[in-house]
Order: structure tokens, then C-alpha cells, then sequence
């Protein structure tokens, strides 16, 4: 980081507290503050989706580590009398931790075999929050209280969660940010280009491939802790397979070599669109599937890439059909 | 002492043996050829020094140190670095970026400082960067670093790939056919690189085809044929030996 981009971040950063501080103003309407809660939690997961993606790796676990994080905070404060501030960095870890159990092993054999690894883990998880009694079974954890209040703040009505979420969001940012633009961002976008050429730079795949497991982990047992207080109840069912082929979807829509802008601008979309568009919950998999399935095959570099696309492709469409009208 | 020294290297691959008792000495700051036709064993030969193979049998000692077996990365860190054919770049990014890669093991602020953009950090970074010039003008491709890799002529990019792996700072450079595909004006400007790394006091070791001018740069040549060492020494004796004809053309009686 140069002087010019500390001198960017600081501007974003004024930006962001003239934001929030309109935020109230913008809108009193407590289910369009729920929706934004809603999307800042989403882009925690997308970003964690892109952090992995960023070291060459996919997963379709990220829910599976999210409940890791809520159900170690939303236990650590009910059973433990825990603060919630002493839960919300412990349930980062916990993730972490359990990433890095398992990634000594899932690990090692990166590509498709890490992937169906992921789904696999995610699918086991949400059997054992559901199985054992300490984890609450099926029926989840209920009355997990707001956030202990510090000060004069207090985090129970929906305006308090909107701006703790927002700042848990923004120190993600800053902390991935500051990880890309690091050696590590430098090693992992090199693995993730070739790994074999980063392999013989002296880039240690097994220790950087597993450190991104469990950062992005970590990010995504944040966003756990912060959700199950937000929420207030948790079950397992909320953590399925399912949520973490929408995470891909939220940074595959806005654009995956976007490690940053991609997942924001994906999760904004996914959160925000189908709630006006009045979709009912019974199709709206149909139509989030049928999303998914035309990013890959239109506009694989997802939203974030079409300025690019334009360029080359002046006619994208026509210039496809000559291209591919014999083959 | 040699540099690198290869005792009894053997590597199986299933029934297969690609490379069998092959001794081989590598000397302080010269241009070792390796050649031999195809099939010879040359690449995975290379693929054993580096680590992305485990030998079968036999040792690789590398300054003194024993590194069979090692992985790659930690072979790397010893000093053995290495310039694939021209498809291992990261095409994606610019002639810059790729080479600002290559120092990845030479930053001697942690991970974590880099993390935190300490000082420290920062200024060997900036360091970093200014070398990453140092070697694309010594390289004569200053011009091109805003490129992206996958834009560039074939020739270009076999000297990205060299550039790359001189920012690891080896000292010992395994060069994988380096001047193939290459027209003749290019490879007269390749061995002049080749020949101005050595005089930095990098020992270079090149597989290649083009017999002519392995026969003009390289001290010493090895010829490989199935796996096995079949002659080694200056280029004129070699190209003289009957064996090493053979070799190449096959025996009469076949033809």
C-alpha cells in the first residue's frame, strides 16, 4: 500500500461514516433495514467465498463454517454467560479451527476433490448441530440475546444491528484488503494461476492453500456470530448445502476475479432483487438456479467483467454465433 | 566439489524406468547442455532435480546438502531455480507481476508484517519492486512490463519465463528448451542472455534441440538415450562419438 491508496482509504472511509451516519434518515422502514443486514451478512459470506477462490480453491462449504460461528457464539453466551464481545472473536477462531482440522487433510487434494470435500463437510455439520442435544438438535438455540450493549450503544433494534454489521463488514474489508495487496495475496494469486510455476518460486502450497481456508473460514464464523444474535435462534436447517451454492452465486454474479467488489455487489443484487421482484420462496430456487446456470455460460467473469466484455466484444452476442456456428 | 551432484538417480514410472543409474556432476558457473532424442529422460531429469518427481533410487546432493526427495518449494529455497516452456507463465498478468512473483521467497519481513504494510515492509516491497526493473531492463524487456503475458510473441515469453526465474535469485538456472519455436534472430539474442547470466556467476543447465547452438554456448554437453547417460564431455567430442550418432540417426542395419 503506497501513500495514494492510504490516502483512498481514508477518503472511503469519511464516505462510509457520512453514510452511516444518514443511514436512519435514509430510511425508516425496519424491513428495508432487515434486507440490508441481510445483504452486509451475505457479502461477509461472499467475501470469504472470494478469499478461498483468490488462493485457487472453491468451496461449497461456507455454511457449514457460518454455523460454526453461530452456534459457538449463541452457546458460549446462553449455556456460558459469555459477553457477546468475547463470543464474536472466539466464534472466528472456533472456525478457523475446525478449517484447520480438516484442511490438513481436504487440503491436499485441491480441484474438484476439495470441492465435493467441502459440500461433504457442510452436510455433516448440519447433521451433527442436529443430532446432539448440546447443540440444541433439531429444533436450534432459541432466545440468544442482542449484543451486550457498550456504553451509551446499544445493538437490539434493527437501526443498532444495521451499524454493527456494517462495521463487522468493513473491518473485513480492511483486513482482506489488506491481505491482498500483501506477499500472501501475491503467493495465493500465484497458486491459483499456476501453481506449478509458484511451486518451484518457493510458494509452499499445502501451508498457503490451508492459511486461506482458514481466514476465509474465520470470515465467515464472524458473520455466524453476528447473525445468530441478530436473529436470535438458530437451527440447522438454516445452514445447508443449499445457502452455500447461493454464497458461490453472490461472487460468481458480481464477478469472481473481483475478490472485493464482486461479492458486494453480487450479494446487494441477490439479497435486494428477488425481495421487489415479489418472488415467491417456493420458485425462487428455480430462478436463482436458472441465474446461476446463465452467468456460466453468457458472462462467466460475472457483472464486474462487462465493461471489459464490451470492449473486446463490440456485438457480444452476433460475434458469438460467427465464432461458434461451425463447431 | 560440484554444485549439484547426481549419484545412482533412478525413476521408475510404473514399469517404465525413465532415467536409470544416471550419474551427473554439475560444476561451478558453467552451461551444462543435456540432450539426447526424444523420450531420452531430459525432462524428467529436470523434473527430479526440482522436486516435482521423488527418485526411485539414487541421491541429488546439492551443495553439499542432500535434497532427494525434498519437495519443490524447498528445493527452490536452496537455490535451484528453473524456467519452464513458454506456456508456465502466469499469462493473465503483466510481464511485471509475473516477474514480482518470482520474489516471493526472498522478502525477509514475515508474512504478518506484510500483512499489517509495516515500514518494514513497505520499503522492501518498494526494494522488490525496483529489482523487478533491474532485471527486466538487464533482461532487454523493460519496455514490455505493462504487458500482459498472454499478448506476447512466443520469444517474449520464453524471456519472461527466464525473467521469472532470475527474481528467485538461483544459483543454479535450469533452462526447459529454451530457444524452441524461436526464429533465428531471436536465438542469436537468447544465447547472448544465456552467456551474460552466466557471467553473473549463475550455473545454467539447458536441455534443448537446437543442436547448433548447444554446440556453440554450452561447456560441457550430457547425452541421454533411454534413460542412461551415453557420452559427456566438450561439444566437439561429443558430436564426434559414433554412439551419440547413433542415437540420433539409428544404426544402418536398420535403416
Amino acid at each position: 500500500m503506497n501513500r495514494m491508496s492510504v490516502k483512498k482509504i481514508l477518503v472511503g472511509l469519511a464516505g462510509v461514516c457520512v453514510v452511516l451516519g444518514l443511514l436512519p434518515q435514509l430510511t425508516d422502514s425496519p424491513y428495508m433495514m432487515h434486507l440490508l443486514v441481510m445483504s452486509c451478512i451475505n457479502i461477509m459470506l461472499g467475501l470469504s467465498f472470494s478469499l478461498l477462490f483468490s488462493a485457487g480453491l472453491v468451496t461449497i462449504g461456507a455454511a457449514g463454517f457460518w454455523a460454526i460461528g453461530a452456534y459457538t457464539s449463541a452457546l458460549l453466551v446462553t449455556r456460558l454467560d459469555f459477553s457477546y464481545w468475547a463470543a464474536l472473536p472466539l466464534s472466528g477462531l472456533a472456525a478457523a479451527f475446525v478449517a484447520l482440522v480438516v484442511g490438513l487433510v481436504i487440503v491436499r487434494t485441491p480441484g474438484v476433490a476439495f470441492i465435493i470435500q467441502t459440500m461433504v463437510i457442510n452436510m455433516i455439520l448440519v447433521q451433527v448441530f442436529g443430532h446432539f442435544e448440546v447443540f440444541g438438535s433439531w429444533a436450534g438455540i432459541l432466545d440468544i440475546p442482542s449484543p451486550n450493549p457498550i456504553g451509551p450503544l446499544v445493538f437490539t433494534g434493527k437501526v443498532g444491528s444495521c451499524y454493527l454489521v456494517i462495521v463487522l463488514l468493513l473491518l473485513n474489508i480492511l483486513a482482506f484488503y489488506a491481505l491482498y495487496t500483501s506477499r500472501v495475496g501475491r503467493a495465493w494469486s500465484a497458486i491459483r494461476l499456476n501453481a506449478r510455476l509458484a511451486e518451484t518460486l518457493g510458494v509452499d502450497l499445502f501451508r498457503y492453500r490451508l492459511a486461506a481456508f482458514m481466514i476465509s473460514s474465520a470470515g465467515a464464523g464472524l458473520a455466524g456470530s453476528f447473525y445468530a444474535h441478530y436473529f436470535q435462534s438458530l437451527e440447522p436447517g438454516m445452514f445447508s448445502v443449499f445457502k452455500s451454492i447461493y454464497v458461490q452465486i453472490y461472487s460468481i454474479l458480481g464477478g469472481l476475479n473481483f475478490y472485493i467488489a464482486g461479492p458486494v455487489l453480487g450479494s446487494l443484487i441477490m439479497t435486494f432483487v428477488p425481495e421487489f421482484l415479489r418472488v415467491s420462496k417456493e420458485i425462487e430456487p428455480i430462478v436463482t438456479g436458472a441465474i446461476l446456470v446463465g452467468l456460466v455460460i453468457f458472462l462467466p467473469g460475472g457483472i464486474l467483467s462487462l465493461p471489459e466484455r464490451m470492449r473486446s466484444f463490440p456485438v457480444p452476442f452476433l460475434r458469438r454465433k460467427k465464432e461458434t456456428r461451425f463447431s | 566439489m560440484p554444485l549439484l551432484e547426481v549419484r545412482k538417480l533412478t525413476k521408475h514410472f510404473g514399469g517404465l524406468s525413465a532415467i536409470t543409474e544416471l550419474d551427473l556432476d554439475i560444476l561451478n558457473s558453467e552451461i551444462l547442455g543435456i540432450i539426447g532424442p526424444n523420450g531420452a529422460g531430459k525432462s524428467t531429469l529436470f523434473n527430479l532435480i526440482c522436486g516435482f518427481y521423488a527418485p526411485t533410487q539414487g541421491r541429488v546432493t546439492f551443495e553439499g546438502e542432500n535434497i532427494t526427495g525434498l519437495k519443490a518449494h524447498r528445493i527452490a529455497r536452496l537455490g535451484i531455480g528453473r524456467a519452464f516452456q513458454a506456456t508456465t507463465l502466469f499469462m493473465k498478468l503483466s510481464v511485471f507481476n509475473n516477474v514480482f512473483n518470482g520474489f516471493h521467497m526472498n522478502y525477509k519481513e514475515g508474512a504478518w508484517k506484510s500483512f499489517l504494510h509495516t515500514p518494514g515492509a513497505r520499503r522492501e516491497e518498494k526494494e522488490a519492486r525496483q529489482k523487478v526493473l533491474e532485471i527486466l531492463e538487464f533482461m532487454g524487456v523493460a519496455e514490455l512490463k505493462d504487458q500482459i503475458c498472454h499478448n506476447l510473441p512466443h520469444g517474449h515469453q520464453k524471456i519472461v519465463g527466464v525473467c521469472i526465474a532470475l527474481a528467485t535469485q538461483p544459483k543454479l538456472l535450469l533452462l526447459d528448451e529454451p530457444l524452441t519455436g524461436m526464429h533465428s534472430e531471436e536465438t542469436s539474442k537468447m544465447l547472448e542472455l544465456i552467456e551474460k547470466i552466466r557471467e553473473r556467476g549463475i550455473t545454467i543447465v539447458l536441455v534443448e534441440h537446437n543442436m547448433d547452438a548447444v554446440m556453440r554456448l554450452c561447456h560441457r554437453i550430457v547425452v541421454l538415450n533411454h534413460g542412461r547417460k551415453i557420452a559427456e564431455g566438450l561439444p566437439k567430442e561429443v558430436s564426434g562419438n559414433p554412439e551419440v550418432i547413433e542415437a540420433y540417426l539409428g544404426r544402418e542395419e536398420e535403416g
